[in-house]
């Protein structure tokens, strides 16, 4: 069975290869058959080698040798141990169901076929990413989420914004990516090799604890990540992105490509052992984006933009674990956060579905009754997005807190506060968009019924998923190193009041009183509170204001400089010489002879004289 | 300069012979501008025509088989004189030059049998009515006594 | 004469054949596709019989002609070329009422001037071979377009006038020549009869520059160069065709041979001289193309320009390093610059119809949208003749500036390098012409295309192609083929 390892990358990469060369002239039911079969057969394969997987060993699959110069011999080979089991499953398996969501949501597209080729190619790469066993071909898999995130993100490019925000993921993650690649090199300097097993048993025996070189790699890693994965201060792209179709949100911006970041650097953790200062760092960034993203996610109105700062958070606490040494816990967040989140913007896109491309939730309302399936697949979310307890949530993000409670009590508090941050705002759009007053009434949709069911049954299937996830175990002893917390009750009684107190301050503000809410907006400074938390931070007017407008000043002011005026010059001299020989030929019979005989004298002259 | 004045040495004939051209043409130009009288009258301008005023346009039409049949014989005239050349070497160069010689001619009467098959050798005007074949017919329109052909203004 | 040496002029002899055999079969039956078929036949069998002919040689038949593996090679690049020019030819003709038999014949008499060159190494055999090919090309350049169109009279009128001066340049040359040496076969000029100081002897240097004079006016090097515009813009595309690449492509391959035999790089004037006109002629052709508006002229300052490069690789020709490599930069330039040129005029006579010839970069305006393989095809061949990888004219580029390094030449090569930056200006103009979407004129290939014509457009476009992707087999060949040359 493990002989088949290839064919799970090979499965959708084939059908989009097929898709593309095609053009879009298959039938729609083939193109699903083909898009979502293939994902399918892969998410079979890979359950299928799961079953008989031996927990605990590891296997690799060399396929052929990529490029070889000197030691550097990387090679189209994989590797799969107890991490890239979990995240193949999760790949495939949630890759699986929101491509079976997406084969009805996208009907009525025009571009059927070419939204498949793309998310089929996604998850190609996403999976050699997955099951690279050299840096080098998971930086191919890297660029290559990186380049269809960037084309479904852009997915209907008519509307140039969309375009502009297509650009913008891809032009911001390539910031953190260009870290990467030099990080990359610098590990190849050392090492001469890409081999992630042999880097990580290379390096103890060459680098002391702490050593330079190892916080430098480290660091420049951990930027490829931060930019992947939206972190501060390459955050601002995700809420962005939210321009594609529904379903790209879900699989792309949700469950799988920015997870890769948190992936990375469990993949290389023994690198992040060896840099303490580096790993501290991994968690400051977690706490931080955690609260900037949760703050800003309580003042969108967008339903789209606020589960994008709320995956931002998440992932944030993915990094926090990681950063204090919950490794298993990060993984063990990340397996569940694709789980609910995917339901959550599933559920989303079927709301706005119903409600005709309508997602300002302040249109919302009362809709409770009206998409009765709809209201619990999201409570069950964001009761999960919130860690309730006995959710899966809560299951994956309490080791979380109590490993940060272990490392410092201000992480401990951070984490704490970005818990009730989560369980307010994600009980916020519950509210707001199911109860109150009816604001727009949901039309049933104009879809043959046989695909229309489609999406009930996925997200059914995932909030099953999101309920009882809690109860999985992960294969992750001797992969990550195991670390246990016991902190005292009162912690643990805290942790899990605190998202409590969040929803019970939702229903307070939202439902029960929202005129306590407009009281206390009208107090000086928190308009601008406001306005900050709905400009994400206001990173965009950073960005703007100190890289964008000094560098297109200097583009501007540089306009004119020495070198144009030498390609000018050659040109203008060009025209001139051009113009200045174009008079020599006048079709003058007499013009031309005599001028052939003046240049015969001269080589004559010139020959015999000298 | 001694050097130079070496090489220049075999050159110095015609550099004279240069010289000498140049003032014969400028005596001739110059001894007719100074002996011949200038004077300016209504018939100056005409062609001399023995003293009667002429008549008519000189732009008459030749008859064109005559001027295909003076190239014609030009062109076989100019052939059959490596004939005679042969002529001379004809026991030197033996069979293989009787060989040669035959191919030549055998080559000439093809290109004969071309000219008179296309009506080259026809006499007079029903003949050329007979085989318009001449391939270029550019050449035959100004022959017919069309207006020659102007040259067009391009660059 | 041996029986050898006469076997070894077989191509030139079925040539003949053929072009007697035509002149009857034009004087009995005149039809257009018979006559074709009759001259390509001609030309497939002397392709054909160089294949017997490779066993015998190298062989002298008579003092003036000499069948070595170098005239093999030239041989079979210009009978090739014929080859391909051919059904060009007969594309153009075939759509015009007017009799145009005679056109084939001339071909044919012209390429026998070609094969007569590539074979020379004595002066008389030049002579006779550059008039042989001559001759036919003023009446080629003359054919009327359809009746009445004058604009190839006056081509033909210009080209007669200066083709006669430069052959009457090449004849006192020849002269002078034959003075100092004594002999009118291709042999070393040092040491000559008349024993004067040095290399320098001013009748010998006279005589070589008036005889270089020559046949720079037929490969059109500046400041000989002046006809051509005039003369590729007026003549029928089949006679620029021809004109372009067969008539100077033999011609380039006497030169090369001239100056080996001769050892004419021994004499310092005669290279200065030149190096002169190579660094002329590569500028002046290159700016002269730079803003023209007609492919034809362009086409035309373009040869100049490629002629320039070629004179490059025949100046690296030094004793010291030996000849082999500008020997083969020369073979694999002029099969590259052949075939591309080839590619363009293909296109042009395809694009044409009955009642005007496409020659302005406005016929080409939106091509891609109308003609796509068409557009390719002449994309391709303005990427060649830029000299862009992947096409063959890459290769012979790359060749020139080989040779070129190996002897040290940076104030030429300086230049090669200026000259193709020029060039690329021009080129890529057409192909962005071609790209323009808004609608040229209406679709211009009236009548279906000939297959023989859409089968020379195939191969041109995948040896171009091919034989830049992968030279090693052509390099192979001219290696083997031109060693003999010394």
């Amino acid at each position: 069975m493990l002989k088949l390892l290839w064919l799970i990358p090979a499965l959708p990469l084939a059908s989009s290869l097929l898709l593309i060369l095609t053009q879009g002239r298959l039938p729609r039911a083939a193109v699903a058959a083909l898009g979502v079969g293939s994902v399918g057969l892969a998410a079979l394969i890979a359950f299928a080698i799961a079953a008989g997987f031996d927990m605990g060993t590891t296997y690799s699959q060399h396929l052929w040798q990529w490029f070889a110069i000197g030691s550097l011999q990387p090679g189209f080979s994989f590797y799969l141990d107890g991490l890239s089991l979990v995240m193949l499953l999760v790949v495939t398996g949630v890759g699986f169901l929101i491509h079976l969501y997406a084969s009805a949501y996208m009907h009525p597209d025009p571009d059927y076929s070419r939204f498949f080729a793309s998310m089929n190619l996604f998850l190609a790469a996403m999976l050699v990413l997955v099951l690279a066993d050299n840096l080098l071909l998971l930086y191919l898999g890297w660029e290559g989420v990186g380049l269809c995130s960037y084309l479904l993100i852009g997915f209907w490019y008519q509307d140039p914004a969309n375009g502009a925000a297509a650009r913008k993921a891809f032009v911001i993650t390539r910031v953190g990516d260009t870290a990467m690649a030099i990080g990359l090199f610098l590990l190849v300097r050392e090492f001469g090799t890409l081999d992630i097993q042999q880097v990580l048993s290379a390096a103890p025996e060459r680098w002391p604890d702490g050593s330079t070189l190892a916080t430098a790699c480290a660091l420049l890693l951990l930027g490829g990540a931060v930019g992947k994965s939206a972190q501060l201060p390459l955050q601002n792209w995700l809420p962005d992105a939210m321009a594609g179709p529904t379903p790209v949100s879900a699989l792309i911006h949700a469950a799988t490509m920015v997870t890769a970041g948190v992936y990375l650097i469990a993949r290389t953790h023994d690198l992040f052992l060896l840099a303490p200062a580096a790993q501290t760092l991994v968690a400051v960034v977690g706490v931080l984006t955690l609260l900037l993203a949760g703050y800003s996610a309580l003042a969108q109105t967008d339903i789209k933009r606020i589960l994008a700062y709320s995956t931002i958070s998440q992932i944030g606490y993915m990094f926090l674990a990681l950063g204090v040494g919950a490794w298993s816990a990060g993984i063990f967040h990340l397996v569940t956060h694709a789980f609910f989140k995917a339901l959550l913007f599933l559920s989303a896109g079927s709301l706005i579905l119903a409600l005709h491309h309508q997602q300002d939730i302040r249109a919302m309302g009362g809709l409770y009754r009206r998409t009765p399936l709809l209201f619990g697949c999201f409570l069950v979310g964001s009761a999960c997005l919130a860690a309730l307890p006995l959710t899966s949530g809560f299951f994956s993000k309490e080791p979380i807190l109590a490993q940060a409670w272990e490392s410092s009590a201000l992480l401990w508090l951070g984490a704490l506060l970005g818990a009730g941050l989560t369980a307010l705002y994600s009980f916020r759009l519950m509210f707001v968009v199911f109860f109150g007053p009816l604001q727009t009434p949901p039309q049933p949709l104009d879809m043959p019924p046989t695909i229309k069911a489609r999406m009930p049954a996925v997200l059914l299937v995932l909030a099953l998923l999101s309920l009882f996830g809690g109860a999985l175990s992960l294969p992750l002893d001797g992969v990550l190193p195991a670390t246990e917390a016991h902190p005292p009750m009162l912690v643990e009684a805290v942790g899990i009041g605190v998202p409590l107190l969040g929803v019970y301050l939702a229903y307070h503000f939202y439902l029960a009183r929202p005129e306590r809410l407009t009281q206390l907006l009208k107090f000086r400074g928190s308009r601008r509170l406001q306005i900050l938390a709905q400009s994400g931070g206001g990173f965009d007017w950073l960005y703007d204001r100190f890289l964008r407008t000094p560098f297109i000043w200097l583009a501007k002011t540089n306009r004119d400089d020495a070198a144009d005026l030498i390609s000018r010059g050659t040109a203008g001299l060009s025209r001139y010489s051009h113009q200045l020989l174009a008079e020599t030929q006048n079709g003058q019979l007499r013009w031309y002879a005599s001028l052939m005989g003046l240049g015969l004298a001269f080589l004559i002259g010139m020959g015999v004289l000298t | 300069m001694r050097e130079l004045s070496a090489q220049l040495q075999p050159l110095w004939p015609l550099a004279a012979y240069f010289l000498a051209v140049l003032l014969l043409v400028l005596f001739i130009l110059g001894v007719s501008h100074l002996l011949g009288e200038r004077h300016r009258e209504r018939a100056t301008g005409e062609p001399f025509e023995s003293g009667i005023v002429h008549i008519g346009d000189t732009h008459i039409r030749f008859s064109t088989p005559y001027f295909l049949m003076a190239i014609l014989f030009v062109i076989f005239d100019l052939e059959a004189a490596f004939i005679y050349a042969y002529a001379i070497s004809f026991r030197a160069s033996g069979w293989t030059g009787y060989v040669e010689i035959l191919v030549f001619i055998l080559i000439l009467l093809a290109a004969l049998v071309y000219l008179w098959r296309l009506g080259g050798l026809d006499w007079g005007p029903k003949g050329q009515a007979r085989k318009r074949l001449a391939p270029l017919q550019g050449h035959s329109r100004v022959l017919e006594g069309e207006a020659p052909p102007t040259r067009p203004n391009r660059e | 004469m041996t029986a050898d040496a006469l076997f070894s002029l077989l191509p030139l002899i079925l040539l003949a054949l053929t072009a007697v055999g035509l002149v009857l079969l034009i004087g009995f039956y005149r039809n257009l596709q018979l006559s074709f078929a009759l001259a390509m036949g001609g030309l497939l069998l002397a392709l054909v019989s160089l294949l017997p002919v490779a066993g015998v040689l190298p062989q002298q038949a008579t003092p003036l002609l000499i069948m070595d593996s170098y005239a093999l090679f030239f041989s079979g690049l210009t009978l090739v070329t014929a080859l391909l020019l051919l059904p060009l030819c007969h594309e153009h003709w075939r759509r015009q009422t007017s009799l145009n038999d005679e056109f084939y014949l001339l071909f044919l008499l012209a390429v026998m001037g070609a094969l007569v060159l590539v074979a020379s190494n004595h002066f008389v055999s030049l002579f006779l071979g550059l008039e042989l090919l001559s001759l036919p090309l003023v009446i080629m350049v003359g054919y009327p377009f359809k009746p009445g169109f004058t604009p190839s009279l006056e081509a033909a009128v210009k080209y007669l006038v200066l083709s006669g001066a430069a052959s009457a340049m090449l004849l006192f040359g020849i002269a002078l020549i034959y003075l100092h040496s004594g002999t009118l076969a291709f042999a070393p000029l040092e040491p000559g009869l008349i024993r004067l100081p040095g290399p320098q002897n001013p009748l010998l240097l006279t005589g070589l520059i008036l005889a270089l004079a020559g046949i720079a006016f037929k490969l059109s090097l500046v400041p000989f160069h002046f006809w051509t515009p005039d003369v590729y813009q007026g003549a029928p595309l089949p006679a620029t065709a021809l004109l372009a690449t067969l008539a100077k492509g033999a011609l380039f391959a006497l030169l090369l041979r001239f100056y080996l035999l001769s050892e004419g790089y021994l004499i310092g004037p005669l290279v200065w001289a030149l190096t002169l006109i190579a660094i002329a002629s590569m500028l002046a052709g290159n700016l002269l193309a730079l803003l023209q508006d007609n492919l034809k002229r362009l086409l035309a300052y373009s040869s100049i320009g490629h002629f320039g490069y070629l004179l490059v690789a025949l100046l690296a020709v030094s004793q010291s390093l030996g000849t082999a490599l500008a020997v083969e930069a020369v073979s694999y330039y002029l099969v590259a610059y052949l075939f591309s040129t080839l590619a363009a005029f293909a296109v042009l006579v395809r694009l044409s119809g009955e009642d005007r010839e496409a020659e302005t970069l406005e016929d080409c305006r939106g091509l891609f949208w109308r003609h796509p393989w068409l557009a390719t095809t002449l994309t391709l061949a303005m990427l060649s003749l830029a000299g862009i990888p992947l096409t063959i004219g890459f290769v012979g580029k790359f060749y020139i500036f080989a040779a070129a390094v190996e002897e040290s030449l940076w104030l030429v090569l300086l230049v090669v390098v200026i000259a193709s930056g020029i060039g690329l200006f021009y080129y890529l103009r057409v192909i962005l012409m071609m790209t323009h979407q808004d609608a040229g004129p209406e679709s211009d290939e009236a009548s279906a295309p000939h297959w023989s014509s859409h089968t020379v457009t195939g191969i041109l476009v995948a040896a171009t192609l091919w034989f830049g992707v992968y030279p090693a087999p052509l390099i192979t060949l001219i290696r083997h083929l031109t060693l003999a040359v010394n």
